[in-house]
This record gives C-alpha cells, structure tokens and sequence, in this order.
C-alpha cells in the first residue's frame, strides 16, 4: 500500500532525535498558549515565523503544527477550570465541564478531554493519512479555474459560517482581502496601494496583523472591560483518574465526535466550532440520563473534546492537499509554508514527500506527547492560570511587540501594529470576526493568481468558470451558502405572514 | 439607530470608495492574461462597497443583527486602561532605537500592567526586565534573532 510505505518513511523523519525535540517544544508551546487566556496557537505561530530562517523546514513545521493541535488540548483544560472558553471551539466544554468541576468532578472532565482528544487526533490522522493521496489525485486534475472557484468557495464559507453574522463575516474577509492588495504585484511588478512608503513596498507582514488583531485588540478589549469581568478558577479535588462508569459513558461519545468532527474539519467549512454544537446534541439525544446536560454530564465533555480535536486534525487535509486554509491558524502555517518558498498542494506530495510525510508522521508522535503532557502533568499548566491578568497581559504584549520588530527591526511595524490593535479593539467591540481577515490576506493573493492564471488560459473570457464542470459546481455551492439563509428567512416571513 | 454601529458602517464604506479610486492609476490590462494589476483591487473595492452599504442598512433599522448591544454596553469601558496600554505601545516604538529592546520592553511591562489596574510600579518592571532579559538571550544568543542592545550594549554584550 502507497500511504502505508509512504508514512513509514515520514516516521523515519519524525522519530529523528531533532525532530522529536521541535514536536515536543511545540506541543508545549502549544499546550501552554492553549491554556494561557489572551494569546492562542495563531498569534504563537506567527510570533514564531521568524524562526523560519534558522531552522530546516521539517522542524518548523512540525513544531507549528504541534503548537497548532496542542492548542487544543491545553484549550480544554481552561474551559473546564475557568469557564473561559480559550477557543469558540471549546465553548460547549466550557459550559458542561465547567458544571463538572463545579461539582467536584473536574478530574474525570480533564481526563475524558485529554483522553478524547488523544483518541480523536489519532484517528484523525489515520484517516488523514488515508485519505491525503486520494484529494491529491483529485487536486492533480484541477486547473486554475477550479482552484479559484475552491478558494472562492474557502472564502465564503470561512467568512458566512461562523460567527453570529454572515454580512459582518464577509466584512472581515473584505478587510484581510485588502490588506492582502498592498505591496508589489508579483505578476507586473506594479506597486499597489503602497503610498509611496517603502515600508509598504514588501507588503503588511502576517505576523503584524495577526499579533494586532488577536493579541493587541484582545489585550485593550479586555483591559477596558476589566472591571466588569469577574473569574474563577476552579481547583481540581479528588481523583484526576475516571471510574469505570466514566470509561463507559466516554468510550461511544469519543468515537462519535471523532467522525463528526473530521469531516467538518476536511471540507472547506472552516473551524471545529459547528461539529463541537452537533456532538454536543447527539450525545444529549442518545444519552439516558438526558436530564444530566447542563449539570455536569461526562458525554458532554467526552463528545465536543472529541469532536473539535478531529476536526481540527481534519483542517489538514484541505491544507496539505490544495493549498487551502480554513481557520486563521491554518492560514499562519500556510505562510509559514511560503516561507520555505513551498506552497501546499498536490504537487507538494510528489516534490516533498519526505516533509509532507514527515509532518503526518509527527502528529502521531504529538499525540502520545500531548496525553502525557496533558493528563499526569495537568497540575504543572493549571499553574499558568494563577499568573495575574496584569502580568500575563503586559507579558503577551512584551512577546508580541518582539516579535514584529525583531522581524525586520523596523519601529515603524509597532505603530502599524497598534494601528491594527486599535482596529481589532473595534472589530471585538461589534463583533467582526479576526479569522477571515487572515484568511483573506493569505488566500487573497493565491487566488489572484489563480484568477488571472485562469483568464490567461480562456484569453480574457470569465465564462471558463462557468464552462468547467468543477468549477461552475464550486460555485454554485458558495451561491448556495451564501442565498440559502436569505431565502430561508424571506419564506419564513411569508409563512408566519399567512 | 445606533451611532457606533453607524460609523463603523460609514468607514467600510468609504475605505472601499478609496480603494475603487486608488485603483484607477492601475493598469487593467495587457500582458498575456489580458488581466493587469487593477482588475483585483476594484474587484475587492466592489466588494467591500456592497458589504458596507449592507451594514450601513442594518445600523439604520436598528443596529448590526446578532450582537448585544445592551450587555456590550452594560460591561461599560475604561478608557483609562485603553489608553494606558496605547501609551505603552507608542512609547516603545519611540524608545525601542534609542534605549534597546530590554529596557523598553520593561516600560510597556509596567505600562499595560498599569492599564489593568496594577500599581506596583517597581515589581512590575522589575519582572518586566527579568522578562525582557530572558527573551533577549533567548532570541538573541539561540535562536539568532537580532535584537538591539542601545544603552545596555555594554552590559550585554
């Protein structure tokens, strides 16, 4: 079997003494940013870029993806413990673990979490070991044409469906689109929208926009609302181990979320926060002891934890294979990517196959880390959350302001990252999304190149993505996410009209 | 009405109205693709017109859709921690060429710490220098990132 050969080999990477070192340091990082509030694996990862130029792709992209689904686990923990979710996808964690840690039980919640994430991840991997070559052979065939009617489609359902609002989602894209126009024009080598300032020239770096967005607008949203928030951790009491009945009640929701989760997590509909919902509902309509939800119910933890871990897991799939991220995270290692001047895709699988491999390969390997790092050693990051808000703030913003300038020691890029701080602050205050910014400026010049790849091939004419069969589904697909609630609600009004 | 959601509306809008004019000056056309450079931004400037002049829709009938606005406002807004930590942002753009990356970092420490609320003046930057010296030789020494020294340059060196 081709996978199977092909995987061996990426062990070989994998399990190399170096390599092993960079997927730990990662799982860490990721762990304790997923546990720490006020800085998450997007922000870590795009601090971390610079490291790029000193480290040999295999590891860094090993460590960013460890810091990537390491997030996740270290999520939960902080949602069971504080009832802040860390993640929209750890929100339904943060309402049923948080009951169980209320109650005494925060042990077993932790240890359904890690252990359901555990048990997700790794049969996430599988299948996306599995099903890898098979979207390769599908993405070899796809022109131009079809890419840019698959990014439309990213786009689309990047922006529409999370958040509470489709038009301010699409808001958002239409910002990181924009700042994804400014610098030199790789095709003509014109300046756009650069004013003149050489600063501009390169382009706006990830790195300031993400760092911006997430850390500076989260840091003054937070420290404006500070006086109104009010939090508590709660201490693990008792046994952190699962009875025999806890192992029963998680065993089916882990499974469950675990193949709900993954394949939201492979088609381009972004984000684990939908599939946590669904989890969450199937476990509560199978269970029999549906009085339980809303009061500490184990398959409530067991199932979403499950669930947004695969689906995470599942992101990957889209990524490696087309060249197409679907949450913010995804984005930053997209760039991260580039920075190696490789771009994910099918033809990454045939030129770099011991990398791509390996990093399948190593997400085996950070799996076993994180439920060793996560379970017997969860008191260590429970810590974390005991640093006082003004301290862990002020040190987030220290990071932060390091990295953008350590990128190309330029002052300039700590006032434009203010700048986009400030812009973040509003974002937050009327609830525009960040997520499909960074989409949109990563993905938004790749699909300008596709586009004018495409017309290049019909000479000028935009019915060539119509005429192609692929395409013109693609499209129709985005037609439909983005109609299909308009016309819901228009006949829903007409009904209750009647 | 809601007047913030109004004027959040009004910017989108407008900054595509720029972007549509700024994309003037950029070929259309020509080269192989018949595309030029102008072609994505207007289509970008299209785009974030039309999502502008929808939400400047919903800020007249009552306000952006889906957000709570009366518990937004109920958490109230300390204006003095936003503009403490904006204060240590521009000061460390200002210091960072002149005194080195490990004494401005300690000012914003103490700053944004300050913003939220803690006074502790001297442990904040005493912690925000031990932080800062850290990261120094951290990023510096291991992993080759060039940081500046400024006045400490003699000290570490």
């Amino acid at each position: 079997m081709d996978a199977w050969a092909q995987l061996m080999q990426g062990f070989q990477v994998a399990l190399s003494l170096q390599n092993l070192l960079w997927c730990l340091v990662g799982c860490m990082l990721g762990t304790a940013v997923g546990v720490l509030p006020g800085v998450g694996p997007a922000v870590t990862v795009a601090l971390l870029l610079p490291i790029t130029t000193k480290v040999d792709a295999s590891g860094a992209l090993i460590m960013f993806a460890g810091i990537y689904y390491g997030a996740m686990y270290g999520g939960s923990t902080t949602s069971i413990l504080l009832k802040t979710p860390g993640e929209s996808a750890t929100i339904v964690t943060a309402m049923e673990g948080n009951e169980m840690a209320k109650r005494g039980r925060a042990g077993p919640a932790l240890a359904t979490a890690a252990i359901g994430s555990f048990v997700a991840g790794t049969l996430a991997t599988v299948g996306l070991t599995f099903l890898s070559p098979l979207v390769v052979q599908l993405g070899l065939k796809f022109g131009p044409p079809e890419f840019f009617a698959l990014m439309v489609l990213a786009f689309t359902t990047v922006s529409a469906v999370l958040g509470s609002s489709t038009l301010r989602g699409l808001a958002s894209l239409s910002l990181g689109l924009a700042i994804g126009l400014v610098g030199i024009d790789n095709q003509t080598g014109q300046a756009r929208f650069a004013f003149g300032t050489p600063q501009l020239l390169d382009g706006i770096e990830v790195v300031t926009v993400a760092v911006g967005l997430f850390a500076v607008g989260e840091t003054l949203y937070f420290a404006s609302k500070l006086r109104a928030t009010e939090e508590r951790v709660e201490a693990i009491r008792g046994s952190i181990w699962m009875r025999v009945d806890d192992w029963r009640r998680s065993i089916g929701p882990w499974i469950r979320g675990t193949f709900i989760g993954f394949p939201f997590g492979t088609i381009p509909a972004g984000g684990a926060e939908i599939p946590t919902f669904l989890s969450y509902a199937v476990e509560k309509k199978l269970s029999k002891h549906p009085d339980e939800f809303g009061q500490g119910a184990i398959e409530g933890v067991a199932g979403p934890e499950a669930a947004n871990n695969a689906a995470s897991t599942g992101t990957m799939v889209p990524l490696l294979t087309l060249g197409l991220p679907t949450s913010a995270t995804a984005a930053i290692l997209l760039s991260a990517f580039q920075q190696y001047g490789l771009q994910p895709g099918p033809l990454l699988f045939e030129a770099n196959a011991a990398l791509v491999w390996g990093l399948i390969a190593s997400f085996y390997v950070g799996n076993v880390m994180l439920l060793v790092l996560n379970l017997p050693l969860v008191g260590l990051w429970v810590k974390l959350l005991r640093i006082p808000r003004p301290q862990l703030y002020a040190g987030i913003l220290v990071f932060a302001t390091m990295g953008v300038y350590g990128m190309r020691q330029s002052a300039f890029d700590v006032f434009l990252l203010y700048a986009i701080g400030l812009l973040g602050f509003v974002m937050t205050r009327y609830g525009f999304p960040a997520g499909p910014v960074i989409v949109g400026m990563i993905l938004g010049p790749l699909a300008e190149e596709q586009l004018r790849r495409s017309l290049a091939i019909s000479e000028g004419s935009w019915s060539v993505f119509a005429t192609r069969p692929i395409s013109a589904g693609l499209l129709a697909v985005t037609a439909i996410v983005l109609l299909l609630p308009l016309v819901l609600r228009a006949l829903r009004r007409r009904t209750s009209k009647a | 009405m809601m007047k913030g959601h109004l004027w959040v509306a009004a910017a989108l809008f407008c900054l595509g109205g720029l972007i549509y004019w700024g994309s003037y000056e950029l070929p259309t056309g020509g080269g192989y693709a018949q595309v030029g450079p102008g072609v994505v931004p207007r289509i970008v400037a299209g785009f974030m017109l039309l999502v502008g002049a929808l939400l400047l829709r919903e800020a007249f009938t009552g306000g952006f859709r889906g957000l709570d606005e009366a518990e937004e406002r109920g958490r109230g807004m300390d204006w003095a921690a936003f503009a403490w930590i904006g204060a240590g942002l521009v000061a460390y753009g200002l210091l960072i060429e002149r005194l080195g990356f490990v004494l401005s970092s300690a000012v914003l420490f103490a700053m944004v710490a300050r913003g939220m609320a803690s006074r502790r003046w001297a442990l904040n930057l005493a912690i925000g220098l031990v932080l800062a010296i850290a990261i120094f030789a951290i990023f510096n020494y291991g992993l080759g990132l060039t940081l500046p020294a400024g006045v400490l340059k003699p000290l570490l060196a």
